[in-house]
């Protein structure tokens, strides 16, 4: 009886399962890849009136390559001025005819403007709306965010994709932070230490001693330098020097490219960072509390400029220390230029409260709350050890002793 | 035990700041003392439930109130947990499906497993617990380059007694679990031997998940730190976001979803199988058609909360202000009381 | 922890010298070293029915009662009834030696006197008796005399016999089942040798009286597992048993189930093997489909080549078949909720080339996958029942319409074309075809699903399919084991990793019954 009884039951089951199948494809919240413009770049701007924002979209329209199956990426990009991110939405959403896509947005460009008022009201959507990564890079520009995605490169590439890529191989370069919007907030939740983006410009033939053949139609972009923020409002530049003392500092540099170039024609070197270490050490001297830096570096020597000779073993050994030295100086140079900005802005970008937290925090409750008046006075130590690992594939210099023109 | 993942880091740091996940394994391991004393009063009566125990030892009106309060509390749960899984979907992946749907499919299930018996229930979480185990240890390797440096430092700052009501919060987590077991209990072995073999089991599946648990909070502590971690409503799930393979995959949340569901599919079924059995025992209601009515129960009081703020605070609500409590309460006054009533009966003789 | 470092020890630290295999004790195994004795011989082998006795009287006289047994299918009948049975029986006048023949002289004087064949020999323990009769010998008892005559009698078919054309394997032997019962069991036979192997005759099929014959391994085989199946294979009320697939359906648990609750196989290797791992085989006639219970879901991805090959190779291949039968069951359904309901998870560049790829096809995600399935089952049906040649002209049609007309035309989007190739594909790395076709069923259920409600709905199937195979049970085992209920040891040596021959040091467990399948550790 009992096993009847069930075998119905099953039977019943069975039965509203295979209609349920039947009538799912009623297809809830579906949406074919195809029908999609996926959103790759945002670009936030203050809007005319007050209490508005200019937001740029910048979609990508996939097109199929004629004959071959390669995708071709087309820009549509939309500017709107809104109060809101979801109005901006529908109103892209109004004139596209197709749905924009957030999961796919990887770079927020806050144009100068937006950054000086302030810009969270208008993140909270990135960082809320369930589509949005929090590993999506935040950068700022230096006038609009509209000009700036609005831009034609040289190469027919997206610019909010070129910043992508960009940001992407930051690691390599190590002269500019790579922010994404999980680490802005995390810095925001400190409450301490002052949030710092990197900043793309564009860059024309020309300009900061590059140039191009200006004959094809575009620009090009390049990162560099950081702005500082109090808060979510942009305070002040740091130039691009002090940005890689910021990179030194923060433990953050990887692999970089560095010289020691100065206009006193010594002899100078240039080469690439393989590994650095940054420790930080809490020193009481005498009662006054003060931050140690301790930067550690390896460094390659791949080119030397400005030896008129050849030299011998142990001279070459010695020039090697002379280089170590000079590379020391440079990242010294490059950090203190930082703690002076840091100072002069009275803002810890830096982040040093939060250092002083993790390694005396009773101290730091003492002076959490005067603390950005400490910032100026502060005292901070930078320490630089730079070992120099090899000088490449030769020693010495190709001029010979035989044609000694530059000498004295 | 499984859903305990996706919100206990927000709940630790909330109420302890970055110290949060120092406290979840102890927090954990409280349940253990508890489990115990359920299975000693097992040994002595063998083949009942806690209910059943409750009768015999504070006479059957008491006995019955326990029981109407454990339906209630079980049932009421099993429906918010019923809720949450709505909750998790529509808000992290699927936004435009109507939440309804969520309900059904996983109710479904539950039903299936729950009419497929306790043994097929306990072999589901035996299959899909490594499941989980391997989601969350992918989840958690893979956000380790997401990790922000020092955020767990320093240690301690708050001093101790922010830990305690830390606690107090995650303690809830180990007790609905000895609820279940009270339900089960009628269904465990009773030989000693095994019964020495299930101790073992009980303390082993608390430290698994309480270390579990515990390197969850302390991942998402490390990577979001202490503020956002409160702020972020499933951290777990925005932890599952920000992986990155290289550049061929971002964010698998909604493959680590999947996983999830079953957790949860785990625990709504517990649920629903403790207000089963408790209907069984105490109004003596048996068979599928009393299932399907507590499984609409269920899905009844989840569109009552369709509402996902109410919905997680009411959950915090019911873990601690009435699970906590009363399975606290009740299981220490039963054992305590069979306890006493043994020794006086020695006496006695 | 300890158990669990016992355990490690226990499957990596190779036994020296030690002895891997080991039989359980019978009770018989004393009687082993005694002197041979017909009875005795003819109650231990008596169970199986495939041994034969045959007793008669020396050349009449009632004195000397004999009795000579071999294994059916293994001895020559024809040598033996033409040149044993008949000089012994067959009365010849004027041998005055044979007049005064008694039980002291008889193995002597039958030897000289009666018995022409060249290969002949006498014998004095049980042990050789029963080691001779299973080997396919014949031996002679006579009485009460104190040795045995044996015959060498072996003569097994060996036409007909080929090796399966759907379990082909390249390291092992090429051997298969025939149609005939007979020869059957002779190859069993012939690779276990030893009293403990039985064969139990019973015959089904009110007008075709098939014989059907199970067979196990005393005390290795779980006594439960073997009375079940013969009280399910005797309520069987049918009139004709054609096939081992009737009797499939008739014994199974879960008749609605799309999963194979019972295994199958046409080598002889593989029936030896499975039955020392403690299973029970059906024999039908007229089929060279054994039937092997009790099954459980692992076992059919694994096949016996894994057991011949070097337990590393034999990991990864299992690994990959593992792999294979997942991809098979989820790829369509994945690649549908990914493009329909979850974008995100795509990276950027491929998402621009997916979507570049379904410009202008005509179907939803769901409907292409569907459609390429379905077209992709009828490709496979249309092929299979095809004369081969014929049979190649539809790979070769598939090929061009699917694969590149398809695509051109914008009827398919390019890399639907490669997701239901990969499925294909991944369901032939299935090696029991019972289990692949499960696996091809269950995909459609889970593309719907996968259309309408993503990853929810694939998450909710397979964990409905996951509820529906631990709710199954073959033959009171339950199918999932040993994954749930965990056997953490059968895991370790015989579910997705083979250990090595020399770790596997005990049979799987199935039910709660464990034996030891090495000497020394199971009897602690």
């Amino acid at each position: 009886m009992e096993t009847k009884r069930h075998q119905k039951v099953n039977r019943i089951a069975a039965l509203i399962l295979i209609v349920c199948l039947l009538f799912l494809p009623g297809c809830w919240g579906k949406r074919e890849v195809e029908e999609l413009a996926p959103l790759i770049g945002i670009g936030f701007d203050l809007g005319k009136k007050p209490g508005t924002f200019l937001i740029t979209m910048q979609l990508a329209k996939p097109k199929q390559g004629g004959g071959e199956s390669v995708a071709k990426i087309e820009d549509r990009t939309f500017s709107v001025e809104v109060a809101s991110a979801r109005e901006a939405t529908e109103m892209v959403y109004k004139i596209s005819s197709r749905i924009p896509f957030m999961g796919s947005l990887k770079v927020i460009v806050i144009g100068e403007g937006a950054a000086k008022a302030g810009f969270n009201d208008i993140i909270d959507f990135a960082q809320r709306f369930s589509e949005f990564r929090r590993t999506m890079f935040l950068v700022l520009t230096k006038g609009k965010a509209q000009t700036l995605l609005n831009m034609k490169l040289r190469d027919g590439e997206l610019p909010a994709m070129s910043i992508k890529n960009h940001m992407e191989q930051g690691n390599n370069l190590s002269t500019f932070p790579t922010v994404r919007l999980g680490h802005y907030l995390t810095i925001l939740g400190t409450q301490s230490t002052a949030p710092i983006l990197p900043i793309v410009e564009s860059i024309k033939s020309g300009e900061d001693g590059i140039e191009y053949n200006n004959e094809k139609e575009g620009k090009e972009l390049h990162i560099q330098g950081a702005g500082v923020l109090h808060g979510d409002q942009l305070v002040d530049y740091l130039t691009d020097q002090e940005t890689k003392g910021y990179m030194w500092l923060e433990n953050n540099v990887q692999n970089r490219l560095i010289n020691t170039m100065d206009d006193k024609g010594n002899v100078s070197f240039g080469g690439q960072v393989l590994k650095s270490k940054t420790r930080y050490k809490l020193v009481n001297n005498n009662g006054v509390i003060g931050l140690q830096y301790q930067i550690q570096a390896s460094i390659s020597v791949d080119e030397v400029i400005g030896i008129k000779q050849q030299l011998s073993e142990p001279e070459w050994v010695d020039l090697m220390n002379q280089a170590e030295n000079s590379y020391a100086k440079v990242i010294k140079e490059e950090c203190e230029l930082s703690i002076i900005k840091e100072r002069d802005l009275s803002l810890d970008f830096l982040g040093i409260g939060r250092l002083i937290e993790e390694r005396n925090s009773s101290y730091w409750k003492t002076i959490k709350d005067q603390w950005e008046e400490k910032i100026a006075d502060f005292p901070l130590t930078v320490n630089v050890q730079v070992s120099v690992h090899h000088s490449g594939m030769s020693s010495s210099s190709s001029t010979t002793n035989s044609v000694e023109e530059g000498k004295e | 035990m499984g859903t305990t993942f996706l919100p206990v880091a927000s709940i630790v740091s909330a109420a302890c700041g970055r110290d949060g996940w120092m406290i979840v394994l102890p927090a954990f391991v409280l349940g253990i003392p508890y489990g115990l004393m359920v299975l000693s009063l097992l040994s002595q009566f063998p083949n009942k439930n806690l209910l059943q125990i409750s009768e015999i030892v504070f006479g059957k009106w008491i006995g019955k109130l326990i029981g109407v309060f454990y339906i209630l509390i079980t049932g009421y749960f099993g429906g918010l947990l019923l809720g949450q899984a709505g909750d998790i979907y529509e808000r992290s992946i699927m936004p435009l499906t109507p939440i309804g749907l969520f309900y059904l499919g996983t109710i479904i299930l539950v039903f299936y497993l729950c009419k497929s018996g306790i043994e097929v229930f306990a072999r589901f979480s035996e299959a899909v617990f490594p499941l989980i185990l391997l989601a969350l240890i992918l989840n958690l390797t893979l956000s380790i380059s997401r990790i922000e440096p020092g955020e767990l430092l320093p240690i301690l700052s708050e001093g101790v007694m922010p830990l305690f009501w830390g606690g107090l919060k995650v303690a809830p987590f180990a007790m609905e679990y000895i609820l279940f077991m009270a339900g089960i209990s009628a269904f465990l072995p009773t030989d000693m031997k095994e019964i020495g073999q299930l101790r073992r089991e009980v303390c082993r599946a608390v430290f698994l998940v309480g270390i579990l648990d515990m390197f969850v909070a302390l991942q998402q502590i490390l990577v979001f730190g202490p503020f956002e971690t409160t702020r972020v409503v499933y951290g777990l799930l925005v932890l599952g976001k920000m992986v990155e393979v290289s550049r061929t995959v971002a964010g698998v949340e909604s493959l680590f979803l999947g996983v999830w569901l079953g957790a949860l599919v785990i625990k709504i079924s517990a649920f629903l199988f403790t207000t089963v059995w408790g209907l069984e025992t105490v109004m003596n209601l048996k068979g599928l058609k009393w299932q399907i009515a507590v499984c609409s129960v269920f899905m009844g009081i989840a569109f009552g909360f369709v509402r996902g703020s109410a919905l997680i605070s009411e959950i915090a609500f019911v873990d601690n202000y009435l699970i906590l409590p009363f399975a606290a309460i009740w299981i220490l006054g039963l054992w305590g009381a069979v306890r006493w009533k043994k020794g006086k009966n020695i006496r006695g003789n | 922890m300890r158990s669990w470092m016992k355990m490690f020890k226990e499957l990596t630290l190779r036994p020296k010298g030690r002895q891997v295999r080991k039989t359980p004790a019978y009770s018989f195994d004393e009687d082993l070293n005694k002197p041979v004795s017909g009875p005795k011989v003819k109650e231990i082998l008596s169970k199986s029915s495939d041994v034969v006795f045959r007793e008669f009287y020396l050349q009449g006289k009632e004195s000397i009662p004999c009795i000579m047994a071999g294994v059916d299918g293994l001895v020559d009948k024809n040598l033996l009834d033409q040149f044993v049975l008949k000089p012994l029986m067959v009365d010849l006048p004027g041998r005055r030696e044979l007049a005064q023949v008694t039980l002291a002289n008889v193995v002597d004087s039958t030897i000289q006197y009666l018995l022409p064949g060249l290969e002949i020999k006498k014998i004095s323990k049980l042990g050789d008796a029963i080691n001779a009769i299973l080997s396919g010998d014949a031996v002679i008892f006579f009485g009460e005399s104190k040795e045995a005559i044996v015959i060498g009698a072996r003569g097994w078919a060996n036409s007909g016999i080929n090796e399966p054309v759907a379990e082909s394997v390249i390291k092992g032997p090429h051997e298969g089942f025939t149609e005939t019962l007979r020869i059957n069991t002779s190859l069993l036979r012939r690779k276990i040798k030893h009293p403990s192997l039985r064969l139990i005759s019973l015959k089904l099929g009110e007008l075709t009286n098939t014989d059907i014959v199970v067979t196990y391994i005393d005390k290795v085989a779980s006594p439960d597992v073997v009375s079940e199946v013969l009280r399910r294979l005797s309520v069987i009320k049918m009139d004709g048993v054609l096939e081992s697939g009737y009797v499939e359906e008739m014994i199974e648990d879960f008749p609605y189930s799309p999963f194979p609750q019972i295994a199958y196989t046409e080598r002889p290797d593989v029936l030896a093997g499975k039955l020392l791992e403690g299973k029970v085989g059906i024999m039908v006639d007229g089929t060279p489909i054994v039937l092997v219970v009790p099954a459980i879901l692992t076992q059919f991805l694994n096949v016996n080549e894994d057991y011949y090959q070097r337990a590393m190779t034999a990991i990864l291949f299992r690994f990959v078949r593992y792999i294979g039968a997942f991809i098979a069951i989820t790829a369509p359904s994945v690649y549908i909720a990914v493009t329909t309901f979850h974008q995100e998870i795509i990276p950027t560049d491929l998402l621009m080339s997916i979507a570049a790829g379904r410009e202008g096809v005509p179907f939803p995600a769901l409907l292409e996958a569907l459609l390429m399935t379905i077209v992709l089952e009828i490709l496979q049906e249309a092929g299979l029942r095809l004369p081969k040649p014929i049979g190649q002209t539809i790979g070769i049609v598939g090929a061009l319409i699917i694969g590149d007309a398809a695509v051109k035309a914008s009827l398919v989007s390019p890399l639907m074309v490669i997701v239901i190739g990969i499925t294909a594909v991944s369901s032939y790395a299935i090696p029991y075809y019972d289990l692949s076709l499960a696996v091809r069923l269950t995909r459609f259920p889970l593309m719907v699903l996968a259309g309408s409600l993503g990853f929810f709905g694939v998450s909710v199937g397979l964990y409905a399919g996951l509820i529906h195979l631990l709710s199954l049970r073959s033959f009171g085992v339950p199918y999932m084991s040993p994954i749930a209920p965990m056997r953490i040891r059968s895991l370790l040596q015989d579910t997705f990793v083979r250990a090595p021959w020399w770790a596997m040091k005990r049979r799987p467990q199935l039910l709660e019954i464990e034996n030891p399948r090495s000497g020394g550790k199971g009897k602690e």
